[in-house]
C-alpha cells in the first residue's frame, strides 16, 4: 500500500499512549509530528482529530494534562501518561497483537496442515 | 482500572460537563493558537513566508472552527445539552403563556388521575396476589338442585356426599369444609360478636396458608373434646392480645366457653370475607377466628345439604371444566347409590342433586369484573378527551408560533430538531399533568372508604404501589406523545416557501385547521358516550331507590342472636317476649315486633308448601317462611290487603295459622279469596301433615335484593328462635330509639350484643350501595369529560375568534351587524358540537348494549336520556361559544384592521 491512510479509529488513542510513554510528556503539536514521523508518513493525520481523542484520554484517566513552557518558550498545554494510562497500553497492546495474530492466520498461508 | 469504569468516569466527566451551563472554551483556544504557532514557526523555519506557513499549519489542522466544534462534542454530550436547551426553552415559554400552560396542565392532570385512580382500584382488587398461595387453583364445589328456586350457588354437598367425592376424586389436590359462625367474644365484660369459621384439618393446606405464630388446625384438634382451641386473626392479636408472642398461653371465651389459642394468622389473611362468599352470612365482613369444624358419626354419613362450605384446590394443569365433569359423574352415582329418605323434606329430589365447580376468583370477583371493566372504559374516555384538549391546545399554541418556527426554520434550525423542541414542550405538560394526576389520585383514594359499598372485595387496600405509579407515568408519557406529535409532525412539515410568500397568516375560512375540528368533534362524541352512560345509570339508581319496597324506611331495627344459655324453647319465648313487650310499653313506640329473617338482610330461608287440595306436590312449591312476633307488621309498616294480622291469641292458643303475602294470593288464589284456605309447610312420609288456616294477606316485600321482584313470602307466628332482627317504629328520632333499644336490651340480659341498629332506610342504602358506587363514579367521569371538552371548545373558539380579528374587522366595516358576527361563531362552534352529538349518539346505540346489566328498569336506548343528554350538551356547547363569540362581535373594526 503506497497511499497515505486515514487513520482507522481507534488505533489513534493506542498510539497517543504509546508516543507519550515513548516520549514522556508532549504536547499536542509534538504528539501529532511524532506520530506522523513514527508511521513513516504513511498516515494523513489531520492534527486537530488529536485533541477530541486526547479529552477522550483524559476524561478516561488514561492521560493528564498542565500547562508547562515549551522548548522554544511558549506556554502549551502537556499530556502525560497516568498510571491508568499505562495499563491500558498493554491491554490495548495484548488485544492488538492478538487481532493481528488471527487476521495474519487468514492472509499468510498455512504451513503446517 | 477496567475499560469499564474508565468509560463510565468519561461519562460523568461529560454529564457534569453538560449540566453545568458554564463553557471554558477560552483554554482549548488557547492551546489551539499555541499549536498555530509552533506549526508556524517550524513552517518558517524550514523557509515559508510566514502567511503561508499559517496557511499550511490551518490546513494540516482541519479547520480551527472544525476542532473548535469536535472538541465541545467530546466535552460534553451533546444530545443532553440539547436536552436540556430544550427543557429551558420549554419552560421558559411555558412561563409566558400561564393561562395555556395551566389549562393544559389541569387538562392533563384531570385525564392522569382519573386513570391513576381507577387503576388503584383495579390494582387492588383484580391483580395483587390474594394471600392464599395460587388463587387460580382454587374452587368451591356446589350441588346446585334445579327443584329449588335459588342460586346454584348456596348449597355445599352434604357431609356423606363430600367424603365420597373426596375418596374418589382425581381433579384435586386437597378438599377442605368450613362453616360460618359467630362467636359472642367476650373480651372483659364486654361481649361481641365476632365472624367466625369452624374449619377442618384441611382448611388451612388447602388454602396454602400458613399462621405467622403457632399452628395451624390439625387433625388431632378436629376430635370432638380436643375442639376447643382457635386460631386468631392478627387484627385480633394486636387489638386483643396487644400483639404480644405469649398469645399462646392465652385463651378466648367464646359463646362461655374456654377457647385456648394455638395459632395466628398473617396480617391480609381474614378469610372468609363477606365478598367472597355472596349466600354466606351476611353479617360476616371478614373471619377473625377459626375453630375446629367437629362432626358427628351420623353428619359424617348424612347426604342432604349442609350450611357447610366446600373449597378446594384444582390439582395442578386440571381445569375446571374436567373437575366439573368429573363431580357431576361422581355425584350422579352417589344419588343412585344412596337414594333420598322420601320423609325428609328434600328427599324426595334427591335425584337431582348436580355438580357445579365454580372458580374462587370467579364468586368473589365474578360481579365485580365488569363494573371494573366500566369504570376503566370510562376512565380511558376521559384520558382520550383529556389527550384531544391538550393536542388542540398545543395545535392551537403551534399556530400562534407559526413565525416563530418559521424563522428559526429559515435561521436553519433542523426539523428533527424543531419536532424534538415541540415534543420536548408536551413532554413538560405531561410531567406537571402527571404530578397533579397522582395527587388527584391520592385524594380520591382518602375519600374512597366514603364511597365504599363494602361488597367489592379488598377495596380498602387500594393505594398507589409501583404498579399504579407506572401507569400514572405511562398515562402521562401517551398524553404528551399523542398531544405532542401531531403539532410537532404539522410544524415539522412547514414549508419555508410558503411561510415566507404568507408571511405568517393563515389560510382557512374558520381560523383553524381540519385537525382542530376533528379532535372537538371526536371529543364530543366520547362525553356523548360518557354522559349517556352515567345518564342510564342515574336514571336506573333513581328508580331503584325509588321502588316499592314494601315496608317503612324509617322502622328502626336491630339484631340480637341468643348463646347457649337459652336452649329450651321456652326461654327463648319468654325472652322475646319480654323484648317486645318492654319494647312496646316503652313511650313513643308505635310497634315493634321481632322477624327471624329481616328484608335486605341477605339472610333467607326457603320452605316447600302445598296448597290443600291442589293435589299433589310436583313442582315443589316454595316461599319464604317467616317466623314474626305479633306486631312485626305495624312496626315495619307492611300493609294488611285482606283478613286480620296475628294476635296475642294466635300464639297462645298454637292456632294454626298463617299470613301469606300478595304474591301467594295472586299465583294460587286468582279470583279466589285466599282466606281461610290451607297450606302446609310439613312433609311427612305419608304426605303433608300441619296444615295452617290463612287468616290474612299482607303487602309483597323485597327481601333479596331491591331490584327482584317479591318472592312468595308466609308468616308464622312464633316466639321461639334463637336469634331474630326486632323492628320498633316510634314517634322519636331513630337516634334516641337506639338508645332506648339498647338501655332495654341491657335491663333483660346485659351479656347479649344487639347489633346492625340501624333503621330499614339504612338496609335499603346498603342494599343500594354497589349502585351508588357505581353511578357516583361514572357521573363524576362524565361531568370531567364535559368539563374538558367544554375547555376545549371555549379554546378552540377563542383561538379562532383571535386568528379572524382581521376578517371580522373587514367585514364589519363593509357592513355586518355584530349580531351576524356573533352568528358566524356560534353557527361554528355549533356545527362542531352537532357533528360530535350525531356521531356521539351513533355510537351510544353500540356501546350502551353492553351496559345492559348494569341498568334497572330503562332500557339501553332511553329516549329519556339521549334527550337530556343531547340538550346538556348542545347548552354546555353553546355557551362555552358564547364568550368568545361575545368578543368576536365586540370587536372594533377600525383597531382590528389596524393590526398587523
Amino acid at each position: 500500500m503506497g497511499d497515505k491512510t486515514d487513520v482507522w479509529q481507534g488505533t489513534l488513542a493506542l498510539m497517543i499512549l504509546k508516543t507519550l510513554e515513548t516520549m514522556g510528556p508532549q504536547h499536542g503539536y509534538g504528539l501529532a509530528r511524532r506520530i506522523e514521523q513514527t508511521s513513516g508518513d504513511l498516515l494523513q493525520l489531520n492534527y486537530g482529530t488529536l485533541y477530541p481523542a486526547l479529552l477522550k484520554l483524559e476524561q478516561e484517566g488514561y492521560v493528564r494534562s498542565e500547562w508547562g513552557v515549551s522548548d522554544n518558550n511558549r506556554k502549551a498545554k502537556f499530556y502525560e501518561l497516568t498510571k491508568a494510562g499505562q495499563k491500558q497500553i498493554r491491554r490495548a497492546t495484548a488485544d492488538w497483537e492478538q487481532t493481528t495474530e488471527i487476521l495474519s492466520r487468514f492472509l499468510t498461508p498455512a504451513e503446517e496442515a | 482500572m477496567s475499560s469499564f469504569t474508565a468509560s463510565m468516569r468519561a461519562f460523568l466527566i461529560r454529564l457534569g460537563r453538560s449540566v453545568r451551563s458554564r463553557r471554558d472554551a477560552s483554554a482549548f483556544d488557547e492551546e489551539l493558537a499555541a499549536h498555530v504557532a509552533m506549526h508556524m514557526e517550524a513552517g518558517v523555519a524550514a523557509g515559508l513566508s510566514e502567511s503561508e506557513a499559517r496557511r499550511q499549519a490551518l490546513l494540516k489542522l482541519g479547520g480551527a472552527e472544525q476542532v473548535r466544534q469536535a472538541q465541545r462534542e467530546r466535552a460534553g454530550l451533546l444530545w443532553l445539552e440539547n436536552l436540556l436547551q430544550d427543557l429551558r426553552y420549554g419552560a421558559r415559554t411555558l412561563r409566558r403563556a400561564p393561562g395555556f400552560a395551566m389549562t393544559a396542565i389541569a387538562t392533563v392532570g384531570l385525564g392522569i388521575g382519573a386513570c391513576t385512580a381507577i387503576f388503584s382500584l383495579v390494582n387492588a382488587v383484580l391483580i395483587r396476589s390474594l394471600p392464599y398461595g395460587d388463587p387460580e387453583r382454587l374452587v368451591y364445589l356446589f350441588t346446585p338442585n334445579p327443584n329449588l328456586k335459588i342460586p346454584a350457588e348456596v348449597l355445599c354437598p352434604g357431609y356423606g356426599d363430600y367424603f365420597d367425592i373426596r375418596r374418589e376424586n382425581h381433579s384435586f389436590a386437597s378438599m377442605s369444609n368450613l362453616v360460618q359462625t359467630r362467636f359472642s367474644l367476650d373480651e372483659r365484660g364486654m361481649v361481641q360478636k365476632i365472624g367466625s369459621a369452624r374449619v377442618d384439618e384441611d382448611f388451612f393446606p388447602t388454602l396454602e396458608a400458613r399462621p405467622e405464630l403457632g399452628r395451624a388446625i390439625g387433625a388431632d384438634d378436629v376430635q370432638a373434646g380436643h375442639e376447643k382451641v382457635a386460631v386468631i386473626s392478627h387484627a385480633l392479636w394486636v387489638s386483643m392480645f396487644g400483639g404480644r408472642p405469649d398469645v399462646l398461653q392465652k385463651s378466648l371465651t367464646l359463646d362461655h366457653a374456654n377457647y385456648r389459642v394455638i395459632g395466628v394468622m398473617a396480617a391480609e389473611f381474614e378469610y372468609p370475607f363477606g365478598s367472597d362468599l355472596p349466600y354466606g352470612d351476611s353479617q360476616i365482613k371478614s373471619t377473625q377466628i377459626w375453630v375446629p369444624l367437629v362432626l358427628t358419626a351420623a353428619q359424617r354419613v348424612e347426604r342432604e345439604p349442609d350450611n357447610n362450605v366446600t373449597i378446594a384446590r384444582l390439582r395442578p394443569g386440571v381445569t375446571v371444566r374436567t373437575a366439573q365433569s368429573e363431580m357431576a359423574g361422581i355425584m350422579a352415582r352417589l344419588v343412585k347409590q344412596y337414594p333420598g329418605d322420601p320423609k325428609s323434606e328434600v328427599g324426595p329430589m334427591r335425584q337431582q342433586w348436580g355438580a357445579l365447580v365454580k372458580k374462587f376468583t370467579d364468586m368473589s370477583l365474578g360481579p365485580v369484573r365488569p363494573l371494573l371493566r366500566l369504570l376503566v372504559a370510562a376512565v380511558v374516555l376521559v384520558l382520550l378527551i383529556a389527550c384531544g384538549n391538550a393536542a388542540n391546545l398545543l395545535l392551537a399554541r403551534a399556530a400562534e408560533r407559526a413565525r416563530e418556527l418559521g424563522l428559526r426554520t429559515a435561521l436553519g434550525a433542523g426539523r428533527g430538531r424543531m419536532v424534538r423542541q415541540l415534543l420536548t414542550e408536551s413532554l413538560l405538560i405531561g410531567a406537571a399533568g402527571c404530578a397533579v394526576g397522582i395527587v388527584l389520585a391520592y385524594l380520591f383514594l382518602r375519600l374512597l372508604p366514603r364511597l365504599d359499598p363494602g361488597n367489592i372485595p379488598r377495596l380498602n387496600e387500594a393505594s398507589l404501589d409501583w404498579r399504579v405509579l407506572l401507569v400514572a407515568v405511562g398515562a402521562a408519557l401517551f398524553t404528551s406523545l399523542f398531544a405532542g406529535l401531531l403539532p410537532a409532525w404539522r410544524a415539522s412539515r412547514l414549508e419555508l416557501t410558503e411561510f415566507l410568500k404568507a408571511h405568517g397568516a393563515q389560510s382557512g375560512s374558520s381560523g383553524h385547521s381540519r385537525v382542530q375540528s376533528g379532535l372537538i368533534v371526536a371529543q364530543t362524541a366520547m362525553v356523548v358516550v360518557l354522559l349517556a352512560a352515567a345518564g342510564l345509570l342515574i336514571r336506573s339508581y333513581v328508580k331503584v331507590v325509588s321502588v316499592d319496597t314494601g315496608f317503612s324506611q324509617s322502622t328502626v331495627t336491630f339484631s340480637v342472636s341468643l348463646d347457649d344459655r337459652y336452649k329450651k324453647p321456652e326461654q327463648q319465648v319468654a325472652f322475646f317476649q319480654q323484648v317486645t313487650a318492654r319494647l312496646n310499653a316503652l313511650p313513643g313506640v308505635i310497634a315493634a315486633g321481632a322477624v327471624n329473617y329481616l328484608p335486605l338482610s341477605n339472610s333467607e330461608s326457603i320452605t316447600l308448601m302445598h296448597m290443600d287440595g291442589s293435589g299433589s306436590n310436583i313442582n315443589f312449591e316454595q316461599a319464604e317462611a317467616r317466623y314474626v312476633t305479633p306486631k312485626y307488621f305495624e312496626a315495619m309498616g307492611i300493609p294488611l290487603l285482606a283478613g286480620r294480622y296475628l294476635t296475642d291469641d294466635d300464639y297462645s292458643r298454637k292456632a294454626g295459622v298463617t299470613l301469606i303475602n300478595k304474591r301467594v294470593a295472586d299465583i294460587y288464589f286468582l279470583n279466589r279469596n285466599p282466606i281461610g284456605a290451607r297450606i302446609s309447610t310439613d312433609r311427612e312420609a305419608d304426605g303433608w301433615k300441619d296444615f295452617n288456616t290463612v287468616v290474612g294477606v299482607v303487602g309483597d316485600v323485597r327481601h333479596m335484593s331491591l331490584e327482584e321482584e317479591a318472592q312468595p313470602q308466609m308468616y308464622y307466628g312464633n316466639y321461639q328462635m334463637n336469634g331474630a332482627y326486632v323492628a320498633v317504629r316510634a314517634t322519636l328520632p331513630p337516634a334516641a330509639i337506639a338508645n332506648e333499644i339498647r338501655s332495654t336490651l341491657k335491663g333483660i340480659d346485659a351479656q347479649l350484643a344487639t347489633t346492625d341498629i340501624r333503621t330499614m332506610g339504612d338496609w335499603v342504602s346498603l342494599a343500594s350501595a354497589r349502585r351508588r358506587f357505581q353511578t357516583s363514579l361514572l357521573t363524576a367521569f362524565a361531568g370531567i369529560a364535559l368539563v374538558l371538552a367544554l375547555v376545549g371548545l371555549y379554546g378552540l373558539m377563542a383561538f379562532s375568534v383571535n386568528r379572524r380579528t382581521r376578517e371580522v374587522g373587514i367585514r364589519m366595516a363593509l357592513g355586518a351587524e355584530r349580531r351576524d358576527v356573533l352568528l358566524l361563531v356560534m353557527r361554528n362552534a355549533g356545527g362542531l358540537v352537532g357533528a360530535g352529538l350525531v356521531a356521539g349518539l351513533a355510537c351510544v346505540w353500540i356501546v350502551t348494549r353492553v351496559m345492559r346489566s348494569f341498568l334497572f328498569g330503562v332500557s339501553e336506548h332511553d329516549p329519556m336520556t339521549v334527550a337530556a343528554v343531547c340538550v346538556l350538551m348542545i347548552v354546555c356547547g353553546l355557551m362555552a361559544a358564547l364568550v368568545p363569540a361575545r368578543r368576536a362581535a365586540s370587536i372594533e373594526p377600525m383597531q382590528a384592521l389596524r393590526t398587523e
